[in-house]
This record gives C-alpha cells, structure tokens and sequence, in this order.
C-alpha cells in the first residue's frame, strides 16, 4: 500500500485553482476500512457464530468474507464512478431514480446504522464488565453511547491517524489470540477435528454454516462508511478499490485465522455461552503470562476496537440525518449547524437518543425472550445491510455503460452475480430463521417514515427560514 | 502582501471578510486566496450557510461537500470582485487549523483572516476552537474577528 500517496488530483475544476488538496491517502483509507470492519464483529460476535455452528464456525467467517469483498467491489466501482457524495442512496438514485426507493434505502441504511451502534455498545459494555463490574450493562452501554455522541459532537477532524493507532491496538488483540493458539498448538494440546465440527448444527450443517454466515456478516458491517470519505481521498480511481477491498480481505484473512485459533483453544460451549468470547481464549491461560493482567489488557483492546467501529456508526447518523434534512425528506433542524463546532447537534442528539432507546427496549423485552441484545440487534443490522448491499449490487449492474470514464475500477460481472446471490441467500435465511428481528426493523423504518411524515406535514413552515439561512443578503437586511 | 481569508462556510466567516473589506488598503495587498477547509471525518464535513439555492452546485444537496465548500469560498471570494487584489480559491481538505496555517506557511501570507467561531458556553468548556490554535501557531498575523453584538451587526458587516 505504498503507493497512493503522491498522486495530483484529478478532479480540479477550472473555476478553482490547481491545489485542491484532498487529505486521505490510500494507505490512511486501508487502514480506516481495516479498523471499520475489524472493530466491529469479531470481538462482539464470535461466540454466537460459534454457538450455531460448531468448532468449524472459521468457514462461516470465511464465505461471509466473500460475500463482503464481492459487495466491496461493486461498492468500489460505484465509487470510483461518483467520488462526490458517494452512499448506497445515491447509487441507488443514479440507478433506479426512484424517489421512494431512495428514501427507503436511506431509512434502511440509517436504520442499520442505529441497530449496529446498539449492538457494538451492548458488545463494548460486555468487554466493559469483565474488567470493572460497578454498573449495569445498560447503563454502561448508555454512558457508552453518551461520550461518544458528546465526541462527536467537539468533532473528530484529526482521527484519521488515532484511527491508525487504534487499528494497530485492534490487530495487536487478535494477533494474542492467535499467539496463544501456536503456542497451544505447538504444545501438541490442540484438537484439530474440532475445525470439521457441526456438533451445534440443528439439522444439516449447509444451514448451519448459513446461519452463522449470516452473524458472522455483521463483522464485515462499516465498510461501507468508508464510501464517506470517498471525496477526500487522493486518486480515488486508483487508491479506493484497492484500500477497500484490501481492507477487507485482509480483515478476512485475520477473522479466518482467530476464528481457527478460538476453536482450537477453547471449546465451542464456553465460547457460544460467553459475551465477551475472546477473553475466554485469554482465560483458557495457555500461556505462561499472568491470566489477570492479560484479561485486562486484552478487555481494552477489544473495548478500543468496539468504540473505533462505533464511532464511526454514530458520525454517518448525523450525516445521513443532514442530507436528508436538505433534500427536505426529514425535518429542517437536522440541517442546523452548530455555530462554533460545525456539528449537526440535533441529529447528534437525536441519533443517540435512538440507539439509547433501542438499548433500553431491548434489554427490557430479552428479559422475557431470554436472547442476547447483541444478537438480536446484530441480526436487525445484517437484515438492513443485506437488503441495501444487493441493491447496491443490482445498481452497480445496472449503471454499467452509464458515466464511466478511462481508469475507472470495474468488478467482474460473474462475481457481482454470485454475490448479489449470496447476499439474497443470506437474507431470506435470516428473515424466514428470526422473523421476529423483522418487528425491529419495521420499528426503525416506521421512525424514518414519521420523520418524513412530519417533515410532509408541517415541512413549509421550516423552508421559508431555510431559504434565509442560505441568503446572507437577506438575513443582514441589506 | 498576500492576505488569506478563511471560510467554514458560516455567516461569520464573511463578516470577517467584509470587516478586512472595510479597513484594508487594497493597494497594500497583492493577492487575497480564499481557503475553505473540508473535515472529511466529521458528521458534516462541511456546512455552505452562504449560498443562495441558486447559487449552488448540482451536488451540495445530494451531500457532496466539496461542493458546499467551494459554493461557500465563491460566495466569499465575490466580496473581493473589483476589489484590487488577486483573488483565489481553495478548498483543502483535513483539520481546519492545520491546513489554515500550512496554506500559510506555503503561500507565504501576510495576515490571516479566521472568523472567532461561537461565542457560547461550548467554546469555554471545550478545547480547541479552529480560531484559537490559528492564532497560535500562524507564522504571521492574525486577524479574529469576533461576532459583532446583535444591534451594531449591520455596522460590522458593511462599510
């Protein structure tokens, strides 16, 4: 990834002078996908992919990565196609121009958005637990979601390079993991048929390997953020496909590898049982460092993981949030901008306060169904993503000959068909396995919709103020 | 002397434009370069509060704000139309103080023109407003020009 730092930019207009400096090289975007997708699922969701499938859960972690690059290709494409505002909303829009289709995609990818921030922050104040038990998890998840909304809020402008250090601290978590294995491996104590296990499968082990396809999914989630920052990226014809499916596979390939090593160290039971399930593989104490200390550590690390991928989540609410405002599909003051910090403050305040009700409801209702609230609203998001990745697909199939020009990336048609299958595959599995998740999501569209609703309704109140704000002339009364 | 003109895209950041306008001599001045900064990592990256509806590029609604940043810089650089100086624009991309005192540095300015930022609560409690570390660090002077009170605004604004 050495390359990619010094290209000019191509996309200088005559209006404006030659130095349009763009700040995102392609290794700081590797490495920002890297740390997108690798906060998000590995740490918070092995144990249930361990818990459908079995010691062999790694081949689940490995067809999701599949079916993640394949999406991430086409992503790349599309990229690379409209650099400016790119998002699976306006591909959809170029592709389909369909105003409620836009908006549903739009609702659907916020909707995510708020679930995935639920489930990372039930995850964080599991690892949270562990290491400091004075509070309950939803408080915790609450103060969680709290801080980094207030985070936000000051604004993240310089994170790119604590983004870095914080994908270091991310891989240096899985790369104990799979220390210990070698060293359990190497000690001659490892199972090896452990990794051709289905012992947890309930019928054929296809299905198995599907279900837990489907969770492990949510571990690929939040490369699609990375589309965000598309603008700012130099050369992105040429650094974006590469730091993003990059990103991605080499995601992949560590999620393969702790997978292998979780199974190989700690037996599926413990794993699927636990809610912080890499810490068990610390627990295991294999190697001879103190098993406290290492918990400790080990309980950051994951916790700086989780709060790198959410942070992220909860920066693109606001955002999505204050397009729409513009685009006058939600009310006007998500548009508001807070004078000094530049911030959208009550699409900040509104987002947290959405995934802070998700959490509360959540915990509240899983008392009587007895499912974790990370499942339940990791499946909420991987429904919504599933959906939005195959549009994105079939949009990137269908724009083909439309806009493209010389050095534009370009996925291979067979690969976006299989993908666009697996996708699909995927969701009706998760929809016909948990229709239930589906009462969430139509939860979250309805909110999008009531937004709009009001927006509909009372919307002309707020445009003749908008119109003043973007007219300086007329609000100095000159 | 070459003077740049920061903009966020506020309201503010012309007045500070507009009060440079009202006491500078023009024929001092060589060159003007106007320089949005775009935070790519920010919920909004960049807010054009400028800009008629007509005034905007194709893209600003559909979320690009590179546009938004160079509708804000034109609107900005139309103050100095006919003024004297050259003028130019700049749309960057990164921490706004950084790329405001690199821009600097590079162009050798002579003066640095930033809007104060908020006046309320959030800038005495938090750390760091874009203003603040300008003035810090800019290898030359600074020109922060403060929001002028609610009944003296139209004073400020235009000589």
């Amino acid at each position: 990834m050495a390359e990619g730092t010094t290209y000019a930019t191509p996309y200088d207009e005559p209006g404006h002078e030659n130095d349009l400096k763009r700040s995102i090289t392609g290794r700081l975007l590797f490495f920002y996908t890297l740390g997108d997708v690798l906060g998000s699922g590995i740490y918070v969701l092995i144990g249930a992919v361990a818990g459908a499938v079995g010691g062999a859960f790694w081949i689940a972690f490995g067809v999701g990565v599949a079916i993640a690059v394949i999406t991430a290709m086409a992503y790349a494409e599309l990229v690379t196609k409209y650099p400016q505002a790119a998002g699976a909303a306006l591909y959809v829009n170029k592709a389909f121009g369909n105003k409620f289709l836009t908006f549903l995609i739009t609702v659907c990818f916020l909707s995510s958005s708020f679930a995935a921030a639920g489930a990372l922050s039930s995850g964080f104040a599991s690892y949270f637990l562990e290491v400091w038990e004075f509070a309950p998890a939803l408080v915790i998840s609450l103060v969680f979601v709290l801080i980094l909304t207030i985070i936000n809020f000051i604004g993240i402008t310089e994170s790119v390079v604590i983004n870095m250090l914080m994908t270091f601290a991310e891989v240096s978590g899985l790369i104990i993991v799979t220390i210990i294995a070698i060293w359990y491996v190497a000690e001659g104590n490892a199972d090896f048929g452990t990794l051709t296990d289905f012992s947890n499968a309930e019928g054929h082990p296809i299905l198995a390997i599907i279900s837990g396809v489907a969770l492990a999914f949510f571990a690929m989630t939040g490369f699609e953020n990375t589309a965000n920052v598309a603008e700012e990226t130099i050369d992105p014809q040429r650094s974006f496909p590469r730091a993003l499916i990059g990103g991605i596979a080499t995601a992949g390939v560590i999620y393969v590898v702790v997978a292998i090593a979780a199974a190989l160290t700690v037996d599926t039971e413990t794993l699927a049982g636990s809610e912080a399930s890499l810490l068990e593989v610390i627990k295991a104490d294999i190697i001879p460092v103190p098993v406290d200390a290492m918990v400790i550590l080990f309980a950051i690390i994951a916790m700086i993981a989780i709060t790198n991928t959410t942070l992220v989540a909860v920066v693109t609410q606001p955002r999505i949030l204050y397009g729409m405002a513009k685009e006058d599909v939600v009310p006007g003051v998500f548009s508001k901008i807070h004078s000094s910090r530049r911030s959208p403050w009550f699409g900040l305040i509104f987002s947290g306060l959405v995934v802070a009700a998700l959490l509360t409801i959540g915990s509240q209702i899983d008392l009587a169904a007895g499912e974790t609230l990370i499942d339940r609203l990791a499946t909420v998001t991987v429904v919504f993503l599933l959906f939005i990745y195959a549009l994105v697909i079939v949009s990137c199939l269908k724009l083909r000959g439309h806009d493209e020009a010389e050095g534009n990336y370009r996925a291979s048609t067979p690969l976006l068909v299989v993908g666009l299958v697996g996708n699909l595959v995927l969701l009706g599995y998760v929809v016909y396995d948990d229709p239930s998740s589906l009462y969430w999501c139509a939860g979250l569209v309805a909110l999008g919709v009531v937004l709009f609703l009001v927006e509909y309704l009372f919307g002309k109140r707020t445009r003749p103020a908008s119109a003043e704000r973007g007219d300086p002339e007329v609000g100095r009364g000159a | 002397m070459h003077v740049i003109v920061a903009t966020d895209g506020s309201k503010q950041s012309l007045a500070a434009a507009r009060h440079l306008k009202s006491f500078a001599d023009p024929t001092k001045i060589t060159e003007v370069s106007v320089i949005a900064v775009i935070r790519p990592l920010a919920a909004v990256s960049f807010a054009d509060e400028l800009s008629t509806v007509d005034q905007r590029k194709a893209h600003t609604d559909a979320g690009s704000f590179r546009a938004a940043a160079e509708n804000a810089v034109d609107v900005v650089a139309a103050e100095f139309d006919g003024w004297g100086p050259k003028v130019h624009r700049k749309v960057r991309g990164g921490s706004p103080a950084n790329e405001i005192i690199k821009a600097a540095k590079q162009l050798s300015a002579g003066l640095v023109v930033v809007a104060a930022g908020g006046r309320g609560i959030s800038d005495v409690v938090l750390v760091g407003s874009t203003a603040q570390r300008v003035q810090h660090y800019a290898p030359c002077p600074v020109l922060v020009v403060r929001p002028a009170p609610r009944r003296t605004a139209s004073k400020a604004g235009r000589s």
